[in-house]
């Protein structure tokens, strides 16, 4: 099963790229990424200069990991190093870069070029550590930045964009205007994982960004509406854990995906685990190549004017095993699912209004969807 | 006798990788570097510097030149230059002119005797024609703190007209009309742009520049006091003040305090290089920060690129960095989330 995928130029093996991290911080962990299946590698962000980062910086609740990481603790001139290494393994390599004004990005897109990178991200979106609005949010200043990269250098460039913003859509076509060959999205969202309430402080002491699983719905409508708004290459990124999310990413049009907390949380085992079960899943399915599913579900994202009223409700499909369970009844809000004298689940036609939430909430999917019989 | 083929020999690694580990470390592994330079260690062996200068054509040494080694803002600078030069393996000379053009001169020629790679001017008093006179000996030059708009020269500057901009926006922006400003010594360029952003952002606003709400202070804490004093006997007292040095600040903020004056209530203060000590003032010192490290940093970077490059493909870059407003508490901003992230 083929998983190649082309991207802003590149020919990779398979769609998934580590994306820029505290697990892309050096060469020796890059190219451990690569031998764990990674196509591709996005450093650790770069910049001109460093300072130590704090500590804790990392904090974990339920699937979601709030980090307040300020990019690498590594010098420009340390870079050079950890580059060539990924390179004389001959692995593919984005150099995550980092600068405040246009001329200063293009010193740094320079130097990586140099030092051999195959393309530039530009990490203009970290939701903590920088202004109120991410730097990528300013039409303007972003389209400065990104067009001075993309007249300094030959090698693509790519910007990561956040959902930390009003307009997403304006910005990605700023991005496109000033010559951005891809887009990335999303960087982390800012946030308070939670307060301990024994000392009533916050888990961690300012505003971090929050990734993992509990962010890719944010994400998927990114990409989704970064695909509908331009026509560049998209790495999806935000929340993926397994086969079933990098192919929910595809298939709303990205080209490929990004994945970082998950290693974090689960281990490097998750990436040929990740690849096996999509080439499984595309293979059960009768798809000769990921390309074939790619942007197949984005044509079916509508407008609300363009949604059907139909006048469905929910019916019984199977009888429920649990004697206790009873969370559709405590749930639903029209009063529409109660229990017979016999104990088995039914729907009161007539109260169900159609809202559907039963469906997802049921363990053991009992409901479906139907026209009322006449 | 220790030489280069003895170390090469114990360290079990080639001539040419204990030369990569002299000249260029950056490129040999951590581990062979760190064998080579231990059995280097143990023959006590040095490289002879003199002779790899001549084989390289090289002195390994630059040098920057800085107006003023007491302020910080210029140590900062040569800190950043110091732990690139450091990292690259080169010598760094420091001069300090105290601001006397005829002492930067002779440094200049001292500099260009002692056949140096590549020299950084920081906030040079110094002029074209002098420019040429290093380029024409083959010595890389770097400006730091200001651009050459007629020459081709990389530099790496900032905006001052803009910074001060920034500061007298958010003094506006807080609702003030009445906004002062105090001088620094119109000697230097930059202090003259702080006042130019100052007058166009006023006028910008339509607001009025009263003369005697220019008062001429001369960049240390001692004059900010005295120019503090001059505002708050004004009748028409002005309700804040952009201050063109944060010891000048400081200096204001304490003859406010001094005359009754509450800071912010009664007059909001910003001033302009966020040094360390305006976050340990109360109230804590708004203020416009500008990258003065990485100034020293990149000019470095560029410097020793520029040395390194053969002479037909050397890119004159001049890179230009931002300054950005730090609000805390002394400008009457109440909003701590701003204090945070802008």
């Amino acid at each position: 099963m083929d998983l190649s995928t082309d991207f802003i130029g590149m020919h990779l093996k398979n769609p998934l790229i580590l994306s820029s991290g505290p697990l892309s911080g050096s060469g020796e962990m890059m190219l451990q990424a690569l031998d764990a299946g990674f196509a591709a590698v996005v450093t650790e962000t770069i910049l001109n200069d460093i300072r130590p980062n704090v500590r804790p910086r990392l904090v974990k609740s339920g699937d979601g990991l709030q980090n307040i990481w300020l990019y690498t603790e590594l010098t420009l001139e340390d870079w050079k190093r950890e580059i060539a290494m990924v390179k004389e393994a001959d692995g593919t390599l984005i150099a995550n870069i980092l600068a405040y004004s246009p001329s200063e990005m293009a010193f740094l897109a320079r130097k990586v070029e140099d030092f051999g990178a195959d393309a530039i991200e530009l990490g203009i979106s970290s939701p903590h550590g920088e202004g109120i609005e991410v730097i990528a949010a300013n039409y303007d200043e972003m389209y400065e930045l990104v067009q001075s990269v993309v007249d300094s250098v030959s090698i693509p460039v790519i910007v990561k964009l956040s959902s930390n913003v009003t307009n997403l859509s304006l910005v990605a076509q700023s991005a496109q205007k000033a010559g951005a060959q891809g887009l990335s999205a999303i960087n982390t969202v800012r946030s308070i994982l939670g307060v301990n309430l024994e000392n009533q402080e916050p888990l961690l002491p300012t505003y971090g960004g929050y990734s993992g699983e509990p962010i890719r719905p944010i994400g998927l409508a990114a990409v989704a509406t970064i695909k509908q708004s331009v026509d560049l290459p998209v790495s999806g990124i935000g929340g993926i854990v397994d086969y079933t999310h990098l192919l929910e990413y595809i298939m709303l049009g990205a080209e490929t995906c990004q994945l970082h907390t998950a290693l974090l949380l689960h281990g490097y085992h998750i990436v040929p685990k990740i690849l096996d079960s999509t080439r499984q899943w595309l293979k059960e399915h009768s798809f000769k190549n990921i390309g074939d599913v790619r942007g197949t579900a984005l044509p079916k994202l509508k407008g609300f004017d363009e949604l059907i009223y139909e006048p469905r409700i929910v019916k019984v499909k199977h009888d429920c095993p649990y004697e206790e369970c009873e969370q559709c009844i405590a749930t639903c809000f029209y009063d529409a699912i109660a229990k017979s004298d016999d104990g088995k689940i039914m729907v009161l036609s007539e109260k169900c209004n159609g809202c559907g939430l039963c469906i997802s909430i049921c363990p053991e999917n009992c409901f479906e969807m139907v026209l009322p019989e006449e | 006798m220790a030489n280069i083929r003895k170390v090469a020999q114990l360290a079990g690694v080639s001539v040419a990788t204990v030369s990569r580990v002299l000249n260029h470390p950056e490129r040999v592994s951590e581990k062979t570097k760190n064998r080579v330079l231990s059995v280097m260690k143990d023959i006590d062996f040095s490289p002879n510097a003199l002779a790899r200068g001549l084989n390289l054509r090289r002195t390994n040494t630059i040098a920057l030149v800085i107006p003023d080694i007491q302020n910080p803002l210029y140590t900062e600078i040569a800190r950043g230059v110091e732990s690139i030069a450091h990292r690259n393996g080169n010598n760094l000379l420091l001069c300090n002119t105290e601001k006397d053009v005829v002492k930067e001169k002779s440094y200049v020629q001292m500099l260009i005797e002692k056949k140096i790679d590549g020299v950084i001017l920081a906030y040079t008093g110094l002029k074209d024609a002098d420019f040429q006179e290093i380029i024409n000996k083959e010595i890389n030059l770097i400006l730091c703190g200001m651009n050459s708009a007629t020459m081709r020269i990389s530099s790496v500057y900032s905006d001052f007209r803009q910074g001060a901009a920034l500061a007298v926006q958010h003094l506006i922006k807080l609702g003030y009309k009445r906004i002062a400003c105090i001088t620094g010594s119109d000697r230097y360029i930059e202090n003259r742009e702080k006042v130019q952003g100052y007058i166009e952002t006023m006028e910008k606003a339509e607001l009025d520049v009263h003369p005697h709400y220019l008062v001429h202070g001369n960049d240390d804490i001692n004059s900010g006091y005295l120019s503090a004093l001059k505002l708050q006997k004004i009748e028409d007292r002005p309700e804040a003040v952009f201050v063109c040095n944060d010891l000048m600040a400081i200096g204001a903020i304490n003859a406010m305090q001094k005359a009754g004056l509450n800071v912010p209530e009664d007059i909001g203060v910003v001033g302009y290089d966020n040094i360390v000590m305006g976050s340990f003032i109360d109230p804590k010192l708004t203020t416009v920060s500008w990258p003065v490290y990485k100034m020293g940093i990149l000019s470095a970077r560029i410097l020793i690129d520029e040395v390194n490059s053969k002479s037909e493909d050397v890119y004159t870059q001049s890179i230009l960095l931002k300054p950005k407003l730090k609000i805390r508490k002394s400008c009457g901003h109440i909003d701590r989330v701003s204090e945070i992230f802008d």
